[in-house]
């Protein structure tokens, strides 16, 4: 448990002295609310659908540029290679860039759902505090998958363009689901209704989070 | 006979088809401090990494304290190693470095043993960010990192790289202090270095590692400290 707390509290200081990720993150998350409110021009029926697939673009992008910047920072002078051969346990390491993800993400989340009440005209209310759980399972699922694939990705020379590449494909049956159930959400239907979406999305979390837990120690380990 | 720290059997590691290290067979005794020198390329790097189980033999093995460097386990955190790399955070400072290090390691007491490894290698500058090191004193809080949680084996290539005068001395005497307290420890040089205490001299050739026999035609050997 130290050791997780150590890395979780290292990536979190890098994070608040730089900035870099949550900064770059939250201007990609307006210009996607920018690009998206002006194309679509949202009519009051479709808002809350519209709103809810700029959300999930938002978090899709925004989540791959936070986890490979965490992978980044490991990889610059080396330091996943003391990581490796420190006593922490793999799993543990995981568990902590894993946190550390979903923070950055759950943060620059809560701006954009600010941003999207703004460019699509929603009320402040019931309807987006049900929009949490959604955004919770959405977060720590793709927080998972990024920052599994992204240690793979940070590794290679065009890691950028590979991240993308494979993330997406896994993950788009749970952007149907995160969509799917934000925009019930939006749509002021009680969280009953979007329970089938949010028990996909939960699974997707599971599913993710083992996979990380038991391929992230091959994953580092180099040849 | 102290029993063997580092053994290697018959190990071979290839990159591609490129045959880097062949049929290696060393055997480092406890409290040993051992040399391998070679040239650029010659393979003491990639030799410390499967030494470390941070790269895998091609075939054979490197046993490490007993345990295999393919699955090291709780025998990593009895291992400290310095690379070329210096495995510290460029956007944190020395001091939040090494306490960073010794929480990973469970260290009770990280900020007052940081400062106290600071203080060994020299440092003035703890609070500055590594980014704002020059490369000297990159290594210098390279070998506090490497050495603070006082390894049984210690892996240290070209500790001396970047050092001036001053600083080589206060290493060499980290790594005899290190030795007299029953420490291990193989060091990678370009050339024979004389540290003031007994070393068993190895070198690499054509991918072998062979006892270091000839020293009348050895380089000019540097003399460090003592």
């Amino acid at each position: 448990m130290g050791a997780f707390a150590a890395v979780l509290r290292k990536d979190l200081r890098l994070e608040i002295r730089s900035g870099q990720s949550t900064i770059a993150l939250f201007a990609l998350s307006l210009l996607i609310m920018v690009v998206l409110v002006f194309a679509l021009n949202p009519q009051p029926i479709d808002r809350a659908r519209d709103a809810a697939a700029a959300l999930w673009v938002a978090l899709v992008f925004g989540g791959m540029l936070g986890a490979t910047r965490s992978m980044i920072a490991e990889n610059e002078n080396g330091c996943m290679r003391a990581l490796t051969l420190s006593p922490i346990d793999p799993a543990a390491l995981y568990g902590a860039k894993l946190a550390a993800a979903f923070a950055f993400m759950a943060i620059v989340e809560i701006a954009a759902v600010g941003l999207i009440t703004l460019f699509f005209n929603l009320d402040f209310g019931a309807d987006l505090a049900r929009l949490a759980p959604s955004l919770m399972f959405g977060t720590l699922g793709f927080a998972a998958l990024a920052t599994l694939l992204a240690a793979i990705s940070s590794r290679t020379r065009a890691g950028d363009l590979l991240l993308p590449i494979l993330a997406i494909p896994l993950f788009i049956p749970a952007i149907i689901a995160g969509v799917k159930a934000s925009e019930a959400a939006l749509s002021g239907f009680p969280l009953a209704a979007a329970s089938q979406w949010l028990g996909i999305l939960a699974a997707f979390d599971v599913l993710f989070i083992t996979l990380g837990a038991l391929l992230f120690e091959h994953v580092i380990r180099e040849d | 006979m102290a029993r063997p720290a580092v053994e290697t059997r018959a190990l071979i590691k290839t990159f591609g088809v490129v045959p880097v290290l062949r049929d290696i067979n060393l055997q480092i005794s406890e409290g040993r401090c051992a040399l391998l020198t070679g040239g650029n390329g010659s393979g003491k790097s990639t030799l410390l990494r499967i030494i470390a189980g941070l790269s895998q033999p091609t075939s054979g093995d490197a046993i490490v304290f007993g345990a295999s460097s393919r699955n090291l386990g709780v025998v990593r955190r009895r291992i400290g190693m310095l690379t070329h790399q210096s495995w510290l955070y460029p956007n944190l400072t020395a001091r939040e470095n090494l306490t960073f290090y010794a929480e990973l390691y469970g260290m009770p007491h990280g900020d007052g043993l940081a400062e106290k490894w600071i203080a060994a290698v020299g440092l003035a500058a703890a609070n500055d960010r590594v980014r704002e090191f020059s490369r000297g004193m990159e290594q210098r809080l390279s070998i506090a990192r490497a050495m603070m949680m006082a390894p049984d084996l210690l892996l240290l290539d070209e500790p001396f790289a970047a050092l001036d005068p001053d600083a080589v001395a206060m290493v060499a005497d980290l790594i005899r202090s290190a030795i007299a307290r029953g420490c291990t420890a193989l060091l990678t040089a370009h050339s024979q270095l004389d540290l003031g205490i007994e070393i068993d001299r190895y070198q690499i050739v054509n991918g072998r590692v062979v006892p270091f026999r000839d020293e009348s035609r050895a380089p000019q050997r540097s003399r460090i400290g003592a």
